[in-house]
């Protein structure tokens, strides 16, 4: 009689005393089990100011999200097979996500699908894919970008002035936009004498540019599409000394890129947000591994940056990295 | 119903008032203990928030002391007044100073002198000199907008440094206005201080304010510097804030000016902790997380939970014993009642207690052994009731009654009276079949009345004119019952002690009458009577029931058992107040009052129809 009663008591002490442990243990988070991330971006090399910056605000998110972040990178973003390969290394090792900028735009479609055949989550980082394959992309709207770049150019230029368009990888997506971008806004206003390639190596654009510059004396504008074809432009003009009657604009930016526009050789830079689209893509990878719906397209959005407003408190906060974060 | 044990009932409102009471005295000390530890927590984060800002001003301080070294040296200011005058070798004696002071303290970016020249800063733009041998001056720097661009403090916000050319650092600026003897303003001495060194300041600051063992940056504080127009100075994150990522909320701060907010962000609470700086026109925000400084306040409510969970614990068993005690007399109670229900009459009642448990068992025991000696009694009366009819029956077959009648009948045949032997042998058989047969106890008036008038009618054959006889009862009493043989007993004693010893003719009178919810039946005679000796002998017989206390005298008044057990029996069935009465005078007869209750039909229950 004495036990039977107690029993029941007893009992529901040692719960109350079990469901306290658990949400003291709840309290106590043991390390969550940080899952598997790998990214992917076009170039590994740490003298592109972008690539670090994106490297920056990936790792920022990462830690933030408690990711466990591994970063791999072809050697340069023209190597499209090393990246490929690079997606079927990472796809074996069965990451929880893959952050991808792709280096081509056709031909990572089929690495993109035999992830998301694995589970793995697929976020597009700055360069996308043709198909809408991956769960989310994250990146600079590049149309708008290169559209911003024309209108910097037709603000100093004459009606019908002739441009050359100095692009990077053909069937890169972010090159593909920019360039659209940027006929779209000069229309019918400037002449387009063409499109030429850098591989992003700046050696080959500052040739290109001198190329160009040395055939066709009657150009009045130059429009770069990325950092390594805008910093080999940069350096031809100035070598040139025609900075004064061909204008330069271009996509990126760095420290080098801020001391030609202070010294008048690039007239206008249209910066990305390197740094944000990093730190996003990560936050969008916690998303949806939580099982949350993020946006399917974040626009990251770009800045027209010139000598008059790059010292705006705003603007030196975007231009110029701070060291120690 | 579903029957609830005393002692869980107990038990659980014992329960439920020690968690109630644990719960309501919980949450008020509880909420006490976290407003005083919110309250301690503001007032320490404010004081390390005030340290911080001292430390950042001693070194503002210092590094204006440094400034003030530069603007007394004599070289400098012959520069100052002078800048176009000055020969290259004067220049380069003047950047081997300042590149000293750069040198030594790490902490300085560079140091620029700017000569207003003209009256405007900045227009003589060769005349700047830089700390960095070397380095070439940004030709592109615009001067239009200095010291605009630092503001009217003599400390700037955090900014980028482009006065040497291609290079970009992020500096905090220190300006000094250099005046001539006459007062005049000959130019700027700008000290730029290398940001990194505010960034390790905050950092080593902010390792003050994680607690040992809890590394992990999310859930420690946090500290950053607003500027005077609520720019960041400095942030942990600045990347992040820069980003547009992370926003603090400065407009709430800077109205703060000094104290704390609390603010919620990402679903934790945050306390906000704002200290201006006195030197700088800065603002020290310290953030810290509350759960954090709450930590003493949770710990707290987890020992309060292990206590409550122990009281409980222990309130659960100090309940059940005392509820024990309670419900173990009960239970035993309860127990010998149920031995009570299974018919075991046959037992003490007992139970180890001193309250009403006891007393109640005490009752119950008087209740049980008064049950048990009435159903002892109804047994005996019960077994009485069966010896009383079987004497009654062996009254009635009285064998000299039966001799005498049989006699009569002999001689009625040898006297050729036929016809009177076959009504006495008819009579007979039905005086027999009425009072054998019918196995009832119980019969109707109407029956009684057919007995006595057979029975009598008989011995009327015997007697002849000696007897005479009337049988009389209201017709009302007819359909109520009456016990079988009461009456005939009582007739057959007035006829043999009355009418048989008179020398003259008798009469019996049976008459019946009904008296309230009594019957009445007197039996008189007028035959010898009684003296009052006897008639006292026969009342006393009659009153205790006791035969063997007395002589044969009251026995022989009264035929054999016969009207002894009329008495007993009505007794027995009907209680003490019901019974025979006599009346009676020497010579003048005797009256036999028969009292019994009213019966209807089945009031007596065992009655067959006749």
């Amino acid at each position: 009689m004495r036990d039977r009663s107690l029993i029941p008591m007893l009992g529901l002490a040692l719960a109350a005393a079990l469901v306290a442990s658990f949400v003291y243990r709840g309290e106590a988070k043991p390390e969550r089990q940080r899952e598997k991330i790998v990214a992917i971006f076009k170039t590994g090399s740490a003298s592109n100011a972008f690539w670090s910056s994106v490297r920056d605000g990936v790792e920022s998110g990462a830690q933030d999200y408690g990711l466990d972040l591994s970063i791999r990178s072809p050697r340069d973003e023209i190597y499209v097979d090393e990246q490929i390969e690079i997606m079927k290394g990472a796809i074996a090792e069965r990451p929880a996500a893959i952050v991808l900028a792709a280096c081509d735009y056709h031909r990572l479609v089929e690495s993109v699908r035999e992830a998301k055949a694995a589970h793995i989550k697929v976020v597009c980082v700055d360069s996308f894919i043709e198909t809408e394959d991956a769960d989310a992309k994250i990146g600079t709207d590049n149309f708008e970008a290169g559209q911003t770049c024309g209108k910097a150019l037709l603000r100093c230029l004459g009606k019908g002035s002739k441009v050359a368009v100095m692009s990077y990888v053909q069937d890169s997506s972010t090159a593909i936009g920019r360039e659209s971008g940027l006929r779209n806004a000069l229309g019918g206003r400037a002449t387009v004498i063409g499109t030429s390639y850098s591989s992003s190596e700046t050696d080959k654009a500052y040739a290109q540019a001198k190329d160009i510059l040395a055939k066709e004396s009657s150009l009045r504008g130059i429009a770069a599409l990325n950092l390594p074809t805008l910093l080999g432009a940069a350096e031809a003009l100035e070598e040139s000394g025609r900075s004064g009657s061909v204008v330069l604009v271009g996509v990126d930016d760095s420290a080098e890129v801020m001391r030609y526009i202070e010294h008048g050789i690039v007239r206008d830079a249209i910066v990305q947000k390197p740094f944000n689209m990093g730190y996003l893509s990560m936050a969008t990878v916690r998303e949806l591994l939580s099982g949350k719906k993020p946006e399917r397209y974040t626009n990251t959005g770009s800045v027209d940056i010139n000598k008059a407003n790059m010292f705006e408190p705003e603007n030196q906060k975007l231009l110029f990295p701070v060291d120690g974060n | 119903m579903r029957i609830r044990r005393i002692q869980s009932t107990l038990t659980r409102a014992f329960a439920l008032i020690v968690v109630l009471t644990i719960v309501l005295l919980g949450s008020v000390s509880l909420s006490f203990l976290k407003r005083t530890l919110v309250d301690a927590a503001k007032a320490s984060t404010m004081q390390f928030a005030s340290q911080l800002s001292r430390i950042v001003d001693n070194y503002i301080s210092y590094m204006d002391d440094i400034s003030l070294v530069v603007s007394d040296d004599a070289g400098v200011r012959a520069y100052m007044e002078a800048p176009r005058a000055a020969s290259g070798q004067d220049r380069a004696k003047i950047v081997r100073f300042l590149s000293s002071i750069r040198k030594v303290r790490r902490d300085i970016d560079g140091v620029f002198l700017l000569p207003l020249g003209n009256g405007k800063p900045g227009v003589d733009i060769g005349a700047i000199i830089a700390s960095s041998p070397g380095a070439s001056l940004n030709s592109a720097y615009d001067f239009s907008q200095y010291p605009e661009l630092l503001g009217d403090l003599p400390v700037s916000s955090a900014h980028v440094e482009n006065m040497i050319d291609g290079r970009y650092p992020w500096v905090i600026s220190l300006v000094r206005e250099l005046h001539g003897d006459s007062g005049t303003l000959l130019g700027y001495i700008q000290v730029d201080l290398n940001y990194a060194v505010i960034d390790d300041l905050c950092r080593n600051a902010q390792m003050g304010l994680t607690s040992p063992g809890v590394p992990a940056p999310r859930d420690s504080g946090y500290v950053f510097i607003l500027g005077a127009s609520g720019d960041i100075v400095y942030h942990p994150r600045q990347q992040l804030v820069y980003g547009g990522l992370k926003t603090e909320r400065i407009a709430e701060i800077l109205a703060l000016r000094r104290g704390s907010i609390t603010e919620k962000a990402d679903g934790r609470d945050l306390l906000y902790t704002a200290r201006p700086s006195d030197k700088t026109g800065w603002t020290i925000v310290v953030v810290s997380y509350l759960s954090e400084l709450l930590s003493d306040s949770r710990r707290a409510f987890y020992t309060f939970v292990l206590l409550a969970l122990l009281c409980f614990a222990i309130s659960s068993i100090v309940s059940s014993i005392v509820s024990l005690r309670i419900s173990r007399p009960i239970e035993s109670l309860r127990r010998s009642m149920q031995e009570v229900e299974r018919g075991n009459f046959d037992i003490d009642i007992t139970v180890e207690s001193s309250n009403e448990v006891y007393q109640l068992a005490r009752d119950c025991d008087i209740a049980v052994k008064k049950v048990r000696d009435l159903i002892e009694q109804n047994r005996k009366d019960s077994e009485q009731k069966r010896i009383l009819e079987l004497r009654a029956l062996q009254a009635q077959i009285n064998p000299h009654f039966l001799y005498n009648t049989l006699d009569s009948i002999v001689w009625m045949v040898e006297l050729g009276e036929n016809e009177e032997a076959i009504d006495v042998t008819s009579n007979l058989a039905r005086f027999f079949r009425l009072g054998i047969s019918r196995g009832s106890e119980v019969i109707t008036i109407r029956t009684e009345i057919e007995y006595l008038e057979t029975y009598l009618s008989i011995q009327k054959t015997r007697y002849k004119s000696k007897l005479d006889y009337e049988v009389s009862f209201q017709p009302e009493l007819y359909d109520y019952r009456i016990l079988k043989l009461l009456v005939q007993p009582v007739v057959e004693n007035a006829i043999y002690h009355g009418i048989k010893n008179k020398k003259s003719p008798g009469i019996v009178r049976i008459l019946g009458e009904r008296e309230g919810r009594t019957m009445l039946i007197r039996v008189t005679d007028d035959g010898v009577g009684m003296g009052e000796e006897r008639l006292a002998a026969v009342r006393a017989l009659l009153a205790t029931g006791d035969r063997t206390a007395f002589d044969g005298q009251a026995e022989n008044a009264l035929s054999g058992v016969g009207v002894n057990n009329v008495q007993e029996r009505i007794r027995l069935y009907f209680g003490s107040e019901y019974g025979l009465s006599f009346e009676s005078r020497q010579g003048a007869g005797t009256t036999v009052t028969i009292r019994i209750p009213l019966i209807a039909k089945g009031e007596l229950g065992e009655e067959t129809d006749p």
